[in-house]
């Protein structure tokens, strides 16, 4: 880096810089939990705000979160199947939330008024942990979910619809939770980069458009995210009809 | 990337907070949390508000076909007494008159019966009477043969004189 001729004191870009938290032989990055437990506070009190006082004629809250359920169940069910659904609806409606506010939050949040010793606040799907521990839930799942509707028969599903895909389906079992996990992190890290830069070399107005997009990217992603989970589960628990 | 750059305030270590305004890019946030703020709800709130129409409205229907139909199932069940009264009046009816029948059946079955009784009886009667003149008749025709039979031996002039004298007498006398 070359330092600028001029000294100005706009902004600092830290990355790579982690507030380290030590846990048993641990080193976990504690500003990732501090966001995350911030957008699960705020979900959890959204949904017991919303969730108090539940009356027919659906006002406020209560219809804001029908809505979501809506819309979750919606895309649950056209990805998983009419039968299997209702078993993973909590897990992907999670997902989506838990990413959805961890974008968004990251994104509209003004987490550099807060000073960490170490690192910065930001986005907990920004960090590759969180992603991946995210992917590999869904990997768990989808495992779950087909051997336990199917059993051993679930490994058919390997040689379907010729032997030949065996390699490429145990090929695929790694490369899921890492294109899901990548392809979030990737995503959200870079927007907040670039918001980032742009802050950092024009202050003012520039990075507006580069928000804008972020926040558009980041509830695409989330959708993609619980979207591909959804599949994911829905192929494993998907009967071939014979 | 940690650039090079003199920190004004958030050089020192330990938790604090950071009001540089730059630093912490709270205008451009400001501005895109104002415009949020002023699109989102209008956005938002018309899908929702016409979810709630829609749902408010299903629900006044539900209303209104079930009240429709507790009305015309108290209908129906008030058709359904009269219905059950007319069916008891009926069945009391049929009742009644299959006794009345059964009494006017009787009564004729028992003066039939004594008719008939009465007629054998009178048929035994007349076969009796019949009988007895049958048998009258062949008595006297018995006892005329006889007489007749006997009558050669016993009829001799002076007989018959005497006889027709009684006769003329009986007639004079008559």
């Amino acid at each position: 880096m070359v330092a600028l001729p001029l000294v100005l004191p706009f902004a600092e870009l830290e990355v790579g810089q982690h507030l380290y938290w030590q846990l048993g032989n641990f080193k976990i990055h504690g500003q990732v939990f501090l966001s995350s437990w911030v957008v699960i506070g705020a979900l959890l009190a959204l949904v017991v705000a919303g969730t108090r006082k539940l009356s027919r004629d659906p006002q406020g809250t209560q219809n804001l979160l029908e809505f979501l359920w809506d819309y979750i169940r919606d895309l649950t069910r056209e990805q998983i199947g009419e039968k299997a659904y209702r078993d993973w609806l909590p897990f992907i409606g999670t997902l989506f939330l838990f990413i959805f506010v961890s974008n968004w939050g990251g994104a509209l949040v003004p987490w550099k008024l807060i000073h960490l010793p170490s690192g910065e606040l930001g986005a907990p799907t920004a960090d590759i942990n969180t992603t991946i521990a995210l992917a590999l839930l869904v990997s768990l799942a989808y495992f779950y979910a087909g051997l336990s509707r199917k059993g051993f028969r679930y490994f058919e599903y390997y040689v379907e619809p010729t032997p030949i895909m065996l390699p490429f389906k145990i090929v695929e079992d790694f490369t899921k939770p890492l294109s899901l996990s990548f392809r979030l992190f990737g995503n959200i890290l870079a927007d907040e980069l670039v918001v980032a830069v742009l802050a950092f070399l024009v202050p003012l107005v520039v990075p507006l458009p580069a928000m804008f997009l972020g926040l558009f990217t980041s509830a695409i992603q989330a959708l993609i995210f619980a979207t591909l989970a959804a599949y994911y589960i829905g192929e494993a628990v998907h009967e071939e009809q014979h | 990337m940690n650039l090079p750059i003199p920190l004004v305030m958030a050089s020192e270590g330990g938790f604090g907070l950071n009001f540089n305004i730059f630093e912490s890019n709270i205008i451009n946030l400001a501005i895109v949390i104002a415009c949020l703020w002023k699109f989102l709800p209008s956005f938002l709130g018309g899908i929702l508000e016409r979810r709630r129409a829609l749902i408010l409205s299903d629900l006044k229907d539900a209303e209104d076909r079930l009240a429709k139909a507790t009305a015309s199932l108290a209908t129906a069940q008030q058709d359904l007494g009269q219905a059950q009264k007319k069916a008891d009046q009926i069945r009391a009816e049929g009742k009644e008159r299959a006794q009345s029948i059964r009494l006017e059946i009787e009564k004729r079955t028992i003066e039939d019966m004594a008719r008939i009784k009465q007629s054998s009886s009178n048929d035994l009667e007349s076969e009796a009477a019949r009988v007895t003149t049958l048998l009258r008749r062949q008595a006297a025709q018995l006892a005329i043969d006889k007489a007749l039979a006997s009558l050669p031996g016993k009829l001799d002039d002076q007989a018959q004189a005497r006889f027709i004298e009684q006769a003329i007498q009986s007639m004079g006398n008559a």
